[in-house]
């Protein structure tokens, strides 16, 4: 999803993970409209769809382990976290998809140690945890270095490949968007103004959307 | 990525926990332990069966107060008295703090530490003193002037104050005003112009901030009979009149609501002032807030009738050359060292159970009392405003009259005095924890509601490592306040130093008088020490 600030992009990605109610029209999000659904079922849709800005919805104050841990509490029984503060569980799937990320080592800092880099990773490697079967990305590579941007969306984009996943992302950054994306739409205004396939852009194609004056 | 996940397992690194944090925690409920133990909460009855009838009565004239017109004009007499004390009391602690604070800041001694340890050594003293100590102690020397009053909230204040807004001076980013050292402006022009103007905003802030203090300072002091609202409440309790004691509370609760969200609004508006770019105007609101005080300052002297004299005439010369002649050398006699041992850890205990009961209340009610920052239900903000209510009211009754309350149902001893002081501290406590909780980073928690994790768990991942921080700061900050306190519910009756030093008093043994100060102020600076080294292991 490319387009100029304020056209709508993480409002849409908001629409669909909830934060955001509609004041028109419905919302269908894997099938089902959330706006229907209440306490529990929209509990065990919102385990099904997963969130990554940038590294903001971290907790500082808490260990690595645990902002990892975070992403299974749609799915786990508030017993079983609050244990978990106490004696981390199932550490061994934390460090795998820490390793993937390249932060096994650092599983029981605290996270407000880590760079902002590392953070962002922390981010991945939660929704690494969770298996999301929808990954929304608002702007996850902004606070990167373009070396780490492509790194990122990179696992972001391998974790999306495995079984049945999608993922929508808003980005910055045309290059990215080709890289790593199979398809482009382009917002203005909150209208589309684009919708095609990433092969058959290029970046001077996406440029107009940088550019305009808003 | 497939490459990478048919590497074998990482290593798993040690999970190490913070072992001073542990020390700390371990240490805390072991002293929480041993301060029940002596309360006698394992050990025989504590409650009062009979007090059940009278309790019920008090309670019962909750929704009937007093509205007899000629007691409304007794308690708005006793109002204007009790504000009149407080205003003169906060004034006279500002200009102290502002002449203290030059002599305590790091910027008058620079590079001379010994000095200035010694000036803030100097300041233990009327620091570690309750303002009802200065006033039992002053009316002593000054007979029953209004003077007590002020001097009581005014010495003490005075100290703190100064401590604060030197520590504001010393906080202010130096770069400005080295530069104007350097570029050959004198050392009060480059204060004036280099450190005052970033600093003025805390300063003035702090200062409204006494101001509300010192209404319940005011208050607590007409307990001890220097007359106000206090008085007037302690004299329709001992005549059993609950439906008059109903009245003065709410009373005080007005006060002490009008002082906050005054004191509130000034505050934040000297955050954010609004004042025009284009021409030299000053922000209304506290111009006219300013105003305000000066009039009433004004008015508070002309009320009270008071008179500088009164601090200059012979009887108060003679009256004080005697009481620090007979109070020196301080009495280290073997049984009065004993007893100002075991009170003293009657003093420690019930400030301890007073803590542990006000923390543990304010995280339960935190969540309830803070406003939250999404849409809600009518129904939630029902409770919430309940909650805050229900805070105001605990905080807006001092301390001892808690403990009169609690005596109808449980046994005298230091249990009620603790629970007093824990039910009054709960209020403020309540409070400053549903803040920390309003000011916390909504994204988090927002980003674990939004993978489907429920209440229970959003509140332990996502709130509480945030809020355990500031809420365990503000309790220990608040256990250094509930030791002086306890002296305070102490004189009235609930055990402790503070009834060792009003028997002292009262017999006039001024050498033990001095023993039991000092055992005071060295009682607070062990507080303060432990207090401030807790934090820094939370930290």
């Amino acid at each position: 999803m490319v387009g100029p600030s304020g056209a709508g992009k993480s409002t849409l990605l908001g629409l669909v993970n909830g934060a955001v109610a509609p004041t028109a029209g419905a919302v269908q999000v894997l099938g089902v409209d959330p706006a229907a659904l209440r306490g529990r079922a929209l509990r065990r849709l919102r385990a099904r769809v997963g969130t990554v800005h940038q590294h903001l919805e971290l907790v500082g104050q808490l260990r690595v382990v645990h902002n990892v841990n975070a992403g299974r509490l749609g799915s786990w029984p508030a017993g079983r976290a609050a244990w978990s503060l106490l004696r981390p569980q199932g550490v061994p799937e934390v460090l795998e998809a820490l390793d993937r990320v390249g932060l096994a080592e650092r599983v029981f800092d605290r996270t407000d140690r880590l760079s902002g880099g590392q953070r962002q990773r922390v981010a991945v490697a939660r929704l690494l945890v969770q298996q999301p079967e929808l990954v929304l990305a608002d702007e996850p590579a902004s606070a990167l270095d373009p070396a780490l941007a492509d790194r990122v969306l990179g696992q972001l984009a391998g974790l999306v490949a495995t079984g049945d996943r999608a993922m929508v992302a808003s980005l910055h950054d045309p290059a990215l968007a080709l890289r790593h994306c199979t398809r482009v739409v382009g917002l203005v205004a909150g209208r589309v103004v684009l919708d095609a396939p990433a092969a058959e852009l290029t970046v001077a194609d996406l440029a107009t959307f940088y550019g305009a004056p808003r | 990525m497939t490459a990478v996940l048919d590497a074998p397992a990482p290593a798993r690194p040690p999970l190490r926990r913070v072992r001073a944090r542990w020390a700390w925690g371990l240490g805390t409920v072991v002293v929480v332990g041993w301060s029940l133990a002596g309360a006698g909460l394992f050990s025989g009855d504590v409650l009062n069966p009979a007090g059940r009838v009278q309790f019920g009565r008090f309670a019962g004239a909750a929704l009937s107060p007093a509205l007899d017109p000629a007691f409304l004009q007794v308690l708005a007499a006793s109002v204007l008295v009790t504000v009149a004390y407080a205003v003169l009391g906060a004034t006279l602690a500002v200009l102290l703090g502002a002449l203290g604070a030059v002599l305590v800041a790091r910027t008058t001694w620079g590079r001379r530490r010994l000095g200035w340890t010694l000036a803030r050594g100097l300041l233990a003293v009327p620091r570690g003193l309750h303002e009802a100590v200065w006033g039992l102690l002053l009316v002593n020397v000054l007979g029953l002037d209004p003077w007590v009053g002020v001097l009581a909230i005014g010495l003490p204040y005075g100290a703190v104050t100064a401590k604060v807004f030197a520590d504001l001076l010393d906080e202010v980013p130096r770069a400005s005003h080295d530069a104007l050292l350097a570029a050959g402006a004198g050392r009060v022009p480059a204060v004036l112009y280099g450190l005052l103007p970033p600093a003025s905003g805390g300063l003035l802030s702090y200062s409204f901030y006494r101001l509300e203090c010192a209404v319940r300072s005011a208050v607590v002091l007409g307990l001890i009979g220097a007359g106000g609202l206090g008085y007037q409440l302690s004299l329709s309790f001992s005549s059993l009149r609950w439906e008059q004691v109903w009245s003065c509370v709410y009373a005080l609760a007005a006060l002490c609501l009008l002082a906050d969200v005054g004191g509130r609004a000034v505050r934040r508006r000297l955050a954010a002032p609004h004042t025009p770019g284009d021409r030299l105007a000053r922000d209304r609101v506290l111009t006219a807030a300013v105003l305000t005080t000066l009039a009433l300052v004004a008015w508070s002297w002309w009320y009270l009738a008071i008179t500088p004299a009164t601090l200059l005439t012979d009887r108060t010369r003679q009256q004080l050359t005697y009481v620090l002649g007979a109070a020196w050398p301080p009495d280290t006699d073997g049984d009065l060292v004993r007893s100002i041992g075991s009170r003293a850890v009657d003093t420690v205990q019930m400030s301890v159970i007073a803590i542990a009961v006000a923390t543990a209340g304010a995280v339960l009610l935190a969540g309830a009392a803070a406003r939250p920052a999404g849409r809600t239900g009518p129904g939630r903000r029902l409770t919430g405003a309940l909650v805050r209510i229900g805070l105001l009211l605990l905080r807006a009754v001092p301390p001892p009259v808690w403990a009169l309350v609690l005596l109808f149902v449980l046994l005298p001893g230091v249990l009620p005095g603790a629970l007093a002081l824990g039910v009054y501290t709960l209020g403020v406590l309540g409070r400053l924890a549903a803040e920390a909780t309003e000011e916390l980073d909504p994204r988090p928690r927002a980003a674990l509601a939004a993978l489907g994790a429920g209440p229970a768990a959003g509140w332990l991942y996502g709130v509480l490592p945030g809020a355990t921080g500031p809420v365990l700061a503000f309790a220990l900050y608040r256990w250094e306040v509930a030791v002086r306190d306890s002296v305070l519910v102490g004189l009235l009756g609930a055990g402790g130093l503070g009834a060792l030093l009003a028997s002292r008093v009262g017999a006039f043994d001024w050498a033990a008088v001095t023993s039991v100060l000092v055992a005071m102020v060295l009682l607070t600076l062990a507080v303060d020490l432990v207090g401030a080294r807790a934090r820094a292991a939370l930290r």
